[in-house]
């Protein structure tokens, strides 16, 4: 059994503040969350259900023209500049006064872009001496779990975590969230990010999501385009995917009638729109993440899944994922909405502040160093059983 | 592992910033001073506080590795000075 209360919350109050900084990528998130003092929390195993309430969770995307990606020193100064006004208006919002009143102050460590992670943790180190508050680094994957394990209270999940930067199948197992399957390269958003630059269409508001709509609109739903299936035992290739796509956008656009696929060979007419390009990208990608997720959850016995992540707000991947659950005795799929399935403060403060509940925290800054490569399973999860 | 250390960091540049006063100097040494440089043979910053000022001295192998370093500090510097002036 876990005791969350076993760090009790300051000045003698019946319930935890934290604040979650979060900037791993373009997005900019700050977020307060207050958990109650719960007595049945002494003694239990319900770090899903800590009865969060969300007192603000405040977002800015560092938005480059279509077509392009943004680089990390770009995106960098992009959080230099924001982050104090977003912090002031968050800690508003939430009606924090006096910000020592907080118990901890939550940052992402890691993984990410090195220099976005590191403008943010010298604003978090900074308001940590200023107001006396403790810090505590958080994993940006652990992060989404437990938002999402508290939001749609799943207590046990398959965890299916997919954005711009990650791929990854998980499932916790003794104290640790440990990786089923991954991307042997790029992750999904990005391969969905650089197939719209291709197409030379915005990535706002989450990887993926400008695809998702032209492919509702594809023409030809009923005949996919054939492109490669490259589930690698619980692992997953997708750089090859998106060669081959891209190759065949390019064709499109130039209009090259010598490609079979996409043109009718006797008469030249065109078989292919760029709408079905997108839905045939989807289908295969989301069939590909859905396999290795049945897998995993066959390994675990496991009958529900969790989708995290910024590509977790795509309806059509939930669409996939609910039809293998229901064939699967009546497995559940939990998925959560944009504020949370993209990057947000409030998730690093939900992870947070469960670390901190159980007496992690930093005690010495060097302990604050961000880190590009921090993996899923290198974080020892306290607060479970 | 280069076996001959540390040659010629000839390159060198001191700078001081006021602040409010020398608790905020402190803090902001503190802040500054976990984070690890890239390449340590080519560059050294130290960081220090005196009364009121945060005192810091570069050195380095050429001047475009000096440029690069410091600016990339007084970047930092910049973002702990409008935390400070905000949330103080």
């Amino acid at each position: 059994m876990v005791n969350l209360n076993s760090v009790p919350p300051k000045h003698g109050r019946n319930f935890y503040l934290a604040l979650g900084l979060e900037g791993s990528a373009n997005k900019l998130g700050v977020g307060v969350v207050k958990h109650p003092v719960l007595a049945h929390h002494a003694d239990s195993d319900l770090s899903h259900d800590c009865h969060a309430q969300i007192l603000s969770n405040i977002r800015d995307t560092y938005i480059t023209p279509p077509g392009e990606g943004f680089l990390p020193r770009d995106t960098a100064r992009h959080h230099r500049n924001w982050v104090v006004r977003l912090a002031r208006r968050a800690l508003d919002a939430a009606g924090l006064r006096d910000p020592s009143e907080l118990d901890v102050i939550c940052f992402t460590r890691g993984p990410g872009m090195g220099a976005p992670l590191h403008s943010v943790a010298v604003f978090a180190r900074t308001l940590s001496l200023l107001w006396r508050v403790p810090l505590v680094p958080v994993n940006h994957c652990v992060g989404h779990i437990e938002m999402g394990r508290e939001i749609t209270k799943a207590e046990n999940p398959v965890v299916l975590y997919v954005s711009g930067g990650n791929t990854q199948v998980i499932a916790y197992s003794e104290n640790r969230y440990r990786i089923f399957g991954e991307t042997l390269d790029i992750a999904i958003g990005n391969c969905l990010d650089r197939f719209a630059r291709t197409l030379r269409i915005p990535n706002e508001p989450s990887p993926g999501y400008n695809i998702e709509q032209l492919a509702k609109n594809a023409p030809h739903k009923d005949s996919l385009v054939e492109l490669p299936y490259t589930v690698k035992g619980m692992d997953l290739s997708m750089s090859g995917i998106l060669g081959y796509v891209d190759g065949l956008a390019k064709d499109l656009f130039s209009q090259n009638t010598k490609n079979k696929i996409l043109f009718d060979p006797q008469t030249g007419e065109q078989k292919v729109t760029v709408e079905d390009l997108c839905y045939s990208l989807q289908e295969n990608l989301f069939a590909m993440l859905v396999e290795i997720t049945e897998r995993a959850m066959a390994h675990v016995a496991s009958n529900q899944v969790l989708i995290v992540g910024g590509v977790g707000c795509n309806v059509r991947l939930q669409e996939m994922m609910a039809s293998m659950c229901r064939d699967r005795s009546n497995g559940q799929v939990h998925a959560t909405d944009e504020r949370f399935c993209i990057d947000n403060g409030v998730m690093i403060a939900q992870a947070g502040l469960l670390q901190y509940r159980m007496g992690n925290v930093v005690k010495d800054l060097a302990e604050t160093v961000v880190t590009q490569k921090f993996r899923t399973d290198e974080v020892y999860v306290a607060w479970r059983d | 592992m280069k076996s001959a250390r540390s040659p010629m960091l000839a390159h060198t540049l001191y700078l001081e910033v006021p602040f409010e006063d020398s608790t905020q100097a402190e803090i902001a040494v503190k802040v500054l001073e976990p984070d690890p440089i890239l390449r340590p043979e080519d560059f050294e910053v130290d960081y220090s506080s005196k009364d009121r000022n945060l005192c810091i001295s570069f050195k380095s192998i050429d001047d475009r590795v000096l440029r690069v370093g410091v600016s990339s500090v007084i970047e930092s510097i910049k973002s702990i000075i409008e935390t400070i002036d905000e949330f103080k």
